[in-house]
């Protein structure tokens, strides 16, 4: 069977899978067949795609980082898909909506971390040049056990990454359209799994572009329509209605008030609330939600550093030719994630004056209700502002979303497995072929951990495992990456120790969170707000300690420098 | 591409307007995201620019970043 054969077979395996999943299923708002066709054009266009990069997809570098040569333009909005998950497109409007304003740090939370990877980590990191970023710090110190400390952060942050996507697509489209959860996130293994194994970095990095690209689109063009449909052309005008507003979280307690606002325009409920709990706080009061200064500060450090550590992430720098075309990417990315990130919080005051009752009907229901609010209330206002057609492109955008982030996930991992694992420890003498067969089979492997952990995991709230992603890779990836990067006198036994210390912490939190729960407190931090804060000073002050009383500082450090900060050329 | 090595001045001054730019922003950043919890909320509530100056300085992070960035390409060129 040659490979155009095999792209047909599949393609005609998954076209009629999204249809079988779809099967029977109703609504009584959304229109279908709208919704499956804009799925069909993604799931036709990755097969496409993956054929046409297949082709040239040949080599190692080719499938680990796309031959290198990638134009930065490209990589730019791949990174930018890459980081927008669905709980960026879904979510952070929805936290808003459901909490007011202390969830608008959840979009600027994100936002924020992009800063280190550009001011800090880029172009260093492209200079040095890898297929992993294991592989990057090991050409400093020609440690294994670097390899495989990294290594197996790598897999640990991704998985608690990618779990929660998988998980998210199965529930969103079980809620939307009735979808059988099991078939909606067995079809994305399968589609993800297709395009890594066959167009590897390639394949990855074209699909996120098409999807980046359509999720940016979709989020623009629906908060202009809903800020001069809902919002009136004015800020000000959207803050002053949100300033009277009781959050939906409060006023869904209230049976008697949820039984008032039923079936009454936005403005008629939110006067009405107010009239029945005047001395509510309003959705511009602070303290609804975040309760803890120690959490917000764990959070936020998190975010800033763990970004600059993410594995899916850096390696993305790999693809491009220079370490100036990595900034320009980083830059460029930056700039897609501002303008996503400043819709995402004006969406989120719009969902007030669009879909007020519906969100204290949604809340009302208990913690599932709340989920649907969080993460219904974005396409509710497409289907408001836009009718069926933006709320089908809506959900399409969620599943572009799903796809762009966790096909990153999943070919760091391979990458990693087979590159830092299995050619070091297991056949160091493993050809070219045989490292890309096991890159091919931890795809597989990946996809079907993810898959069964999420059916598995579907009842648990398991959204603060991507806050805990970050907050590994904040403690175990960052400080050993900026000080290989940036300081000379690192050693390589400093590298290894803030890399297990913060590996350590982070395990610890998870633990606690497991045994305690959430709301434990750990020296005054709750566990809820992640191992950030703690992890990321223990593992900077143990890498400092450890260098100062330790001498092995690389292979040629003075050259390694040179290399890493090498002027920058076209 | 260039293989020349930079001097160590030259690597100074880039550590230096780097960290001091990121250094720059990471501030701005941590001190809007605390003055955004309870413990703040009596400054955060103050009115500006016709909204809380706590939502203000949250918002000025978008614009300050890409203000941070075009200087950094700019010194770094």
């Amino acid at each position: 069977m040659n490979l155009k054969t095999l792209f047909l077979a599949l393609l005609s395996f998954l076209v009629p899978a999204v249809a079988l999943a779809a099967d029977g299923s109703e609504s009584g708002e959304l229109n279908i067949p709208i919704v499956v066709g804009f799925i069909l054009f993604f799931v036709i266009a990755s097969i496409f795609i993956t054929w046409w990069t297949s082709r040239s997809t040949k080599s190692a570098s080719d499938f680990y980082v796309a031959g290198k040569g990638v134009p930065w333009a490209q990589v730019g909005i791949a990174m930018t898909g890459s980081y927008l998950s669905a709980a960026s497109f879904l979510g952070c409007a929805g936290d808003i909506g459901v909490f007011g304003i202390d969830s608008i740090w959840l979009s600027i939370g994100f936002f924020g971390g992009y800063m280190a990877v550009l001011l800090i980590i880029a172009g260093p990191l492209r200079n040095i040049g890898s297929y992993t970023v294991a592989g990057a710090l090991h050409s400093r110190y020609p440690d294994d056990r670097i390899k495989l400390a990294v290594m197996l952060c790598t897999v640990v942050i991704s998985t608690f990454y990618l779990v929660p996507q998988m998980l998210g697509a199965g529930l969103l489209f079980e809620l939307l359209l009735h979808w059988n959860f099991v078939w909606v996130t067995v079809g994305l293994g399968i589609l993800m799994s297709i395009y890594i194994i066959f167009g590897g970095m390639k394949a990855t990095l074209y699909n996120q572009v098409i999807q980046a690209s359509f999720l940016w689109g979709t989020m623009v063009i629906l908060v202009t329509l809903a800020y001069f449909g809902i919002g009136n052309g004015s800020f000000y005008e959207i803050l002053d209605t949100a300033n009277q507003t009781v959050p939906p979280i409060l006023a869904a307690k209230d049976p008697a008030v949820v039984a008032a606002i039923k079936g009454l325009p936005a403005d008629q409920a939110i006067a009405t609330v107010r009239q029945m709990m005047p001395d509510a706080p309003s959705t511009m009061t602070i303290g609804v939600k975040t309760s803890s200064t120690m959490a917000m500060v764990s959070t936020v450090i998190a975010l800033v550093f763990g970004t600059a550590g993410l594995p899916h992430i850096l390696i993305m720098f790999f693809t491009v030719p220079s370490a100036r075309a990595a900034k320009k990417s980083v830059a460029l990315c930056i700039v897609a994630l501002g303008i996503f990130y400043l819709c995402a919080i004006v969406l989120g005051f719009l969902l007030f004056p669009g879909i007020y009752p519906k969100l204290v009907a949604w809340i009302s229901q208990g913690p599932v209700g709340v989920g649907m609010a969080k993460n219904m209330s974005v396409l509710e206002m497409s289907h408001k502002v836009g009718g069926t057609w933006l709320m089908a492109i809506g959900a399409s955008g969620a599943i572009a979303a799903v796809l762009s982030t966790s096909a990153g996930l999943m070919i760091t991992v391979a990458s990693s497995v087979s590159h830092d694992l299995y050619k070091v420890y297991i056949n160091p003498n493993a050809t070219e072929k045989q490292e890309l067969g096991i890159a091919k089979i931890t795809t597989l492997v990946m996809s079907a951990i993810a898959v069964s952990l999420a059916v598995m995991l579907k009842k648990e709230n398991i959204a603060w495992l991507v806050m805990l992603a970050f907050g590994i890779a904040a403690s175990a990836i960052f400080p050993a990456m900026c000080s290989t990067l940036w300081w000379k006198r690192t050693t390589r036994q400093a590298v290894i120790a803030s890399i297990l210390t913060g590996l350590g912490v982070s395990v610890l939190f998870i633990v606690l969170l497991f045994v305690k729960g959430a709301k434990y407190s750990l020296f005054g931090l709750p566990v809820a707000g992640g191992p950030g804060l703690f992890g990321v000073v223990a593992s900077t002050i143990v890498l400092i300690l450890v260098t100062m009383v330790t001498s092995d500082t690389g292979k040629n450090p003075t050259e390694f420098m040179a290399l890493a900060h090498r002027p920058d050329t076209e | 591409m260039s293989d020349s090595p930079p001097s160590s001045n030259g690597m100074r001054r880039k550590a230096v307007i780097n960290f001091g730019l990121f250094s720059l922003f990471f501030i701005f950043y941590l001190g809007a995201a605390v003055i955004q919890t309870p413990t703040f909320k009596d400054v955060a509530a103050l009115p500006a620019l016709g909204m809380p100056l706590g939502m203000l300085l949250s918002l000025l992070i978008f614009p300050a970043s890409w203000l941070i960035m075009i200087v950094w390409f700019w010194r770094s060129k």
